[in-house]
């Protein structure tokens, strides 16, 4: 509601593969979430940097002691160097949208993040702790919750943002979501890339590859249903450079997350009201990075069909969907609400 | 277009609150309180008339407070003596629970491990500390109500010690203690929830279970041998006893429903650390199995974590019903 140079609203999507932030001075970027430290004198004189944070932290992974300090969509439990690490993913953010921590003019930081559906309170409240000195106030949502709330589908819609560390389902009845009406599954990319990994070991013993790699190909090549062509990648067997055809084992891993997701789409719609139970099928949403998994939107909509129809759509900016909802909210939110929150 | 308007503000209000209910549920209480000494003072009544009843000879009762003209405990204690020959009992006995002025006033709930003790693990990577204190900020929640004080050993993902938690427990003169664990079991095809109060065990599952949970407990076998002797004439353990089989009905009805697949595991005793140490009725409670995998998809539900809290928060209350009914009986 209230928006002047003094406030800067920002919505942000932490994620476990990918971290996402809109502000409301129109700057919008995606990074990696991957935070690495230089791990001794000479890697820190290469990279000349104290922590390199995204892209860039992974393309140098070999100098670093390198961190992916979201599991499941929340901290890591237990470490002290996966909170750190939250905190610099944070910081380079809210960076990146033009703001300087020591800065004299800075203006207050209004943040809305999005969190697993189901994340535990302790999981929210470390978080909390984590944002101090990074935004002056915070307010977390479920990452569903927000895509739903920048689309403005608060009403009988059934959102499921399928990201790397939990697909998040939430049901949308006019009324912000209780527990009941929201679900969490650990069925997600990550599950899809140990899947693919296994499944390719089993079928080439040989071929030498890493879970970065397994990722590359997944998003570069994910489906469920029929294939498009053959997928042909190239990696080392035994040290030589070969190409393989992964067709297969690409779609039982990318279909593995099917039943878990039909079957929670079940739970959630039979709990819906009867009357409005076909308003509901009919407003499927899909979002967050997994979901771009080519068939997927048809994979569900069939799926539908089984249970009386209905139509499942995808958002048309997966990527930013959640940081986008979570801006719409940060600006909608009353400066007395945002007083409530405060992390002062 | 303004309903559209209407609906956010609605929802938005919604999520404040639940922001706002979170900042407010992880307030930090003080992890020591000033000792109340009327509670001390009814808890060293309990045990004289605990001892006198059990047949300690009369010079050892007459040290304290037992010459008090007021207290109740002894002269019920006195009717026993004279109407029975002065021996020693050589055995403990039971002990009448109508006879002790109980009522329930402070509770301490005990989120098992935490911090660097992450307890059982499920494949999904949930682990049992999680669950635990998920639990107990919700049993705390939902027992706002009740005209009793709730105290927690930990509010927070912390490291502490199992002699921690057990001096929290004194040093608050808690009425009742009750450790929230979550199992793992093998077969994995085992889920149900079971009651343990302090006691002996030679089943080997349980033995199994004992070693895991006391695992970071400071105490030497010969502590535990003398901590397990005195509590057969412990007046308490028999209130634990009660207290365990109320929360493990209550518990087993009430998560059962719609999950017809789960075990009654029952009431059991074992000798838990946190059991032994502590001076109140003590229970602690394996709420569910991470070991199965059907448990973990339930286990991942907020629905289903309040759906436990609501059995505990039921069994606390239908055992405080019991004691303050028999206070008032005996009014």
């Amino acid at each position: 509601m209230e928006e002047s140079n003094e406030n800067l609203c920002v919505g942000i999507d932490l994620g476990t593969s990918r971290s996402s932030i809109s502000a409301s001075n129109g700057e919008r970027y995606v990074i990696d979430s991957y935070v690495g430290w230089p791990v001794d004198m000479v890697a820190r004189k290469l990279v000349k940097k104290q922590v390199l944070v995204g892209r860039e932290a992974l393309d140098n992974r070999p100098m670093l002691e390198l961190r992916r300090p979201l599991e499941r969509g929340i901290i890591k439990e237990g470490s002290q160097k996966d909170e750190e690490a939250v905190q610099e993913i944070l910081r380079h953010l809210i960076a990146l949208v033009g703001l300087k921590q020591k800065s004299k003019n800075r203006p207050k930081v209004r943040a809305v993040i999005g969190v697993p559906a189901e994340a535990f309170r302790v999981s929210k409240q470390r978080l909390r702790g984590v944002m101090e000195g990074i935004a002056d106030s915070v307010m977390l949502v479920s990452e569903p919750f927000a895509v739903a709330y920048g689309m403005e589908a608060l009403l009988h819609a059934l959102v499921i943002d399928i990201g790397a560390g939990t697909a998040d389902f939430c049901v949308m009845q006019g009324r912000y979501p209780t527990e009941e009406d929201q679900r969490t599954l650990p069925n997600a990319g990550d599950s899809i890339d140990d899947q693919l990994s296994k499944v390719v070991a089993e079928r080439y013993p040989d071929a030498q590859f890493t879970i970065h790699m397994i990722r590359a190909w997944k998003e570069k090549w994910s489906y469920v249903g029929q294939p498009q062509g053959r997928v042909m990648i190239t990696t080392p067997v035994k040290g030589k450079a070969t190409e393989l055809d992964i067709t297969d084992e690409l779609r039982v891993a990318c279909e593995s997350i099917l039943p878990p997701l039909t079957e929670t789409m079940l739970d959630l719609l039979s709990k819906v009201t009867p009357d409005y139970q076909e308003n509901v099928r009919n407003n499927v949403i899909l979002a967050g990075g997994t979901s771009l998994i080519a068939g997927l939107p048809e994979a569900v909509q069939k799926y539908l069909g089984e249970l009386g129809g209905g139509r499942a759509t995808i958002v048309k900016d997966p990527v930013f969907a959640g940081s986008d909802g979570g801006l719409a909210i940060a600006r909608d939110a009353s400066p007395s609400d945002w007083e409530k929150l405060s992390l002062v | 277009m303004a309903r559209v308007e209407q609906t956010k503000l609605q929802v938005l209000r919604g999520a404040v609150q639940d922001n706002f209910d979170i900042l407010h549920g992880i307030k930090t209480r003080p992890t020591t309180e000033t000792p109340r000494p009327l509670r001390h003072w009814l808890w060293g009544l309990l045990l004289i008339a605990g001892m006198v009843y059990l047949g300690t000879p009369a010079s050892m009762v007459s040290i304290g407070k037992a010459s008090a003209p007021s207290a109740p405990a002894p002269v019920v204690a006195s009717v026993r003596a004279a109407s029975e020959p002065d021996v020693m009992v050589s055995r403990p006995q039971p002990l009448n629970r109508e006879i002790f002025p109980l009522s329930l006033k402070r509770i301490v709930i005990d989120p098992g491990h935490g911090g660097v003790q992450t307890g059982a693990v499920a494949e999904s990577g949930l682990t049992e500390k999680e669950v635990t204190l998920d639990v107990a900020l919700r049993l705390r929640r939902l027992l706002t109500d009740a005209p009793f004080e709730v105290l927690l050993t930990r509010d927070s993902d912390k490291t502490l010690a199992l002699e921690k938690r057990v001096e929290f427990a004194n040093s608050n003169s808690a009425d009742l203690f009750i450790s929230i664990h979550v199992n793992w079991m093998e077969p994995r095809t085992i889920r149900g929830p079971e009651t343990f109060f302090v006691g002996p065990t030679d089943d080997p599952l349980t033995m199994k279970l004992v070693s895991m949970e006391n695992r970071d407990s400071k105490h030497s076998f010969v502590d535990l041998r003398h901590a397990l002797d005195k509590i057969y004439i412990d007046a308490r353990r028999n209130e634990s006893r009660t207290l365990a089989k109320t929360i493990q009905g209550q518990l087993y009805g009430f998560l059962k429903q719609g999950n017809a697949a789960l075990e009654n595991r029952g009431v059991k005793t074992a000798p838990f650390a946190v059991l032994m140490g502590t001076q109140m009725p003590a229970i602690l409670v394996e709420v569910s199995c991470l070991s199965n995998s059907e448990e973990v998809k339930l286990l991942t539900k907020g629905e289903y974590r309040e759906k436990i809290a609501l059995a505990l928060l039921d069994g606390i209350r239908s055992y405080a019903n019991n004691i303050n009914g028999l206070q008032r009986k005996g009014t």
